[in-house]
């Protein structure tokens, strides 16, 4: 059975190039979410393997949504990958002090996107 | 925390890669262009006013949304000195201070490169993607 990818992001053609890059690359079946509040919505539903979490989202961002994710017995388990353009130290301290399993930079290369998943969750 | 990979080359062990990859990315591109034109056009608008000393708050706050999206979005498009050039964008309307006289004369040719860059993508610019479908046995 393909890997099933939750990827929230409030930017449309972020949120589109991944689910291509995943479904194309890899086989994976992609569920998307333009908003937090929908992503949390959706984890339930789908009980995806992983999801890919945008950082800077308009209402609830990123980190937020990681905690309310983490605070639900139907979703605490999901590992969390997040994904930011920020680059700065401050922020990728701030961003491993959440509990993630890891952190993604944007630009990604679509090409690499699903091995860099892969990699970090021990899916090989 | 893990940390991710650089970057990689052969992909995952089940990759059915297709050889419309590259076409749908382009597909998507030119989708998301006028978009992406807009996000320019606001920094342009930034330079400009920069130029003349009269960037206000709203623009400002506008050109660094803009700048941080084109940053994260036109590398995955395979224009990754468009993520550099728009990332320059992001850190000066990122700051409280305003850009220098001659700051603002370099935002505007940047701009310039900025939309050179983009209008000059080629499309099928993941070619390669042929490649990674698995070697015949």
């Amino acid at each position: 059975m393909p890997r099933k990818i939750l990827i929230i992001d409030d930017e449309d053609d972020i949120r589109e190039v991944a689910a291509l890059s995943l479904e194309s690359i890899a086989g994976w079946d992609v569920v998307t979410a333009s908003s937090g509040a929908q992503g949390l919505a959706r984890a339930i539903e789908h009980q995806p393997d992983a999801i890919l979490l945008d950082v800077m989202m308009p209402g609830m961002d990123g980190p937020t949504t990681f905690r309310e994710l983490r605070k639900n017995p139907a979703t605490d388990k999901i590992p969390v990958l997040l994904l930011t353009a920020k680059v700065q130290n401050s922020d990728q301290r701030r961003f491993a002090d959440l509990g993630v399993e890891s952190v993604l930079f944007k630009p990604f290369d679509p090409l690499t996107l699903a091995e860099q998943i892969s990699d970090v969750l021990g899916w090989k | 925390m893990k940390p991710t990979a650089q970057s990689g080359g052969a992909v995952a062990s089940n990759a059915t890669a297709t050889p419309d990859l590259a076409t749908a990315l382009d597909q998507l591109w030119a989708r998301f262009l006028p978009e992406i034109r807009q996000r320019v056009n606001i920094l342009q608008g930034a330079a400009v006013a920069c130029t003349g000393n009269q960037l206000s708050t709203e623009q400002r706050t506008a050109a660094h949304a803009a700048a941080h999206k084109l940053a994260g979005t036109l590398g995955t498009f395979n224009l990754a000195h468009g993520s550099d050039l728009a990332r320059q964008f992001e850190l000066v309307f990122g700051s409280e201070e305003s850009p220098s006289a001659e700051l603002s004369r370099n935002l505007a040719d940047l701009a310039g490169e900025l939309s050179s860059v983009i209008e000059s993508r080629k499309t099928s610019a993941l070619g390669t993607v042929h490649s990674l479908a698995p070697p015949p046995k």
